[in-house]
């Protein structure tokens, strides 16, 4: 994956995503390997005003307890859509979202192969809104957990 | 194993104040960028203005919710790694809409300790307020302190 030249437009393949009435909840979502590079942890950690050396610094963090550089826990945010293609329905154009919760077990670290597995937990329909709660987990190359969360979103079709 | 100096020291209610970020123009497109969110909710006014969200009311194009969940995050680990804790866990639900040109701070203080068999653990209250006082996220996090081997 090129962070870079990665799909920008949402409003492409918006057909082909699934609708609230058609989300499954348990179904698994599809999606994809990513590498994660040490230039797709700098560049999250600059934007988010990071300055802690474990993530820049090699010197510094190959001293530290983690023996080396590592990302900041919340680079899940941008493997979530690392991992997912351009008819994933969480890049539905409106998609509100109105709360996440996240478990940290280990850190992600430059070079992982990043698997994700996700799916919907429930959807349900409250004060005319649509929901959906989407369910995330991250695992590196050697099966190991690195982050799992949940998210609620409010679904605009 | 030994006691863990570090959380034996942290008290009930002692705050963490996180810096203060003006939130620039651009930052919405900087971090669809660094995210791959590119939702036009965070891009595209036009859209916006023209868009009905039926009950939620927008007045322009918002900034993306995670980027508030980072500077939490960024909150809790600038305090917490140099004291030898690790980031567990965080909690947030948004309450209000935030919009380049707004400020936002974030903040936590610790309200309970626990000791687990093999763990030390702290949780705190966080919430971000906007330059008017107004909370704008709130949630909680877990921190773990490990026993000293």
């Amino acid at each position: 994956m090129n962070v870079s030249t990665d799909k920008k437009d949402f409003w492409e393949d918006y057909n082909k995503r699934k609708t609230w009435d058609e989300i499954i909840p348990g179904e698994l979502r599809p999606t994809k390997e990513v590498v994660l590079t040490k230039e797709m942890i700098q560049n999250f950690a600059r934007i988010v005003g990071e300055t802690n050396p474990l993530y820049f610094d090699e010197e510094y963090a190959k001293k530290s307890p983690y023996k080396g550089i590592i990302a900041p826990p919340n680079i899940h945010v941008l493997l979530m859509f690392a991992c997912t293609d351009i008819n994933d329905w969480m890049r539905e154009p409106g998609t509100i979202n109105a709360g996440q919760s996240w478990f940290y077990n280990i850190p992600a670290r430059p070079g992982d192969k990043i698997k994700l597995v996700c799916k919907c937990l429930d959807k349900w329909i409250k004060k005319e809104r649509l929901f959906a709660i989407h369910e995330n987990v991250f695992y590196n190359q050697d099966n190991e957990v690195i982050c799992s969360g949940r998210g609620w979103t409010i679904r605009p079709r | 194993m030994g006691i863990n100096c570090a959380y034996e020291d942290l008290e009930i209610d002692k705050q963490i104040i996180g810096e203060e970020i003006f939130i620039k123009k651009e930052l919405p497109k900087d971090f669809a960028e660094a995210s791959l969110d590119y939702n036009p909710l965070h891009l595209d006014p036009s859209w916006m203005d023209k868009t009905n969200f039926g009950k939620t009311k927008f007045k322009g194009v918002i900034v993306h919710g995670m980027f508030t969940f980072s500077i939490i995050t960024k909150m809790i680990t600038d305090w917490l790694l140099p004291i030898g804790g690790i980031h567990r866990r965080l909690e947030t639900r948004w309450l209000k809409p935030i919009y380049p040109g707004d400020t936002i701070t974030p903040q936590a203080v610790i309200f309970a300790k626990k000791k687990t068999i093999k763990g030390n653990w702290v949780l705190l209250k966080v919430r971000v307020t906007r330059q008017d006082g107004e909370v704008v996220a709130e949630g909680e996090s877990m921190e773990e302190f490990p026993n000293n081997q």
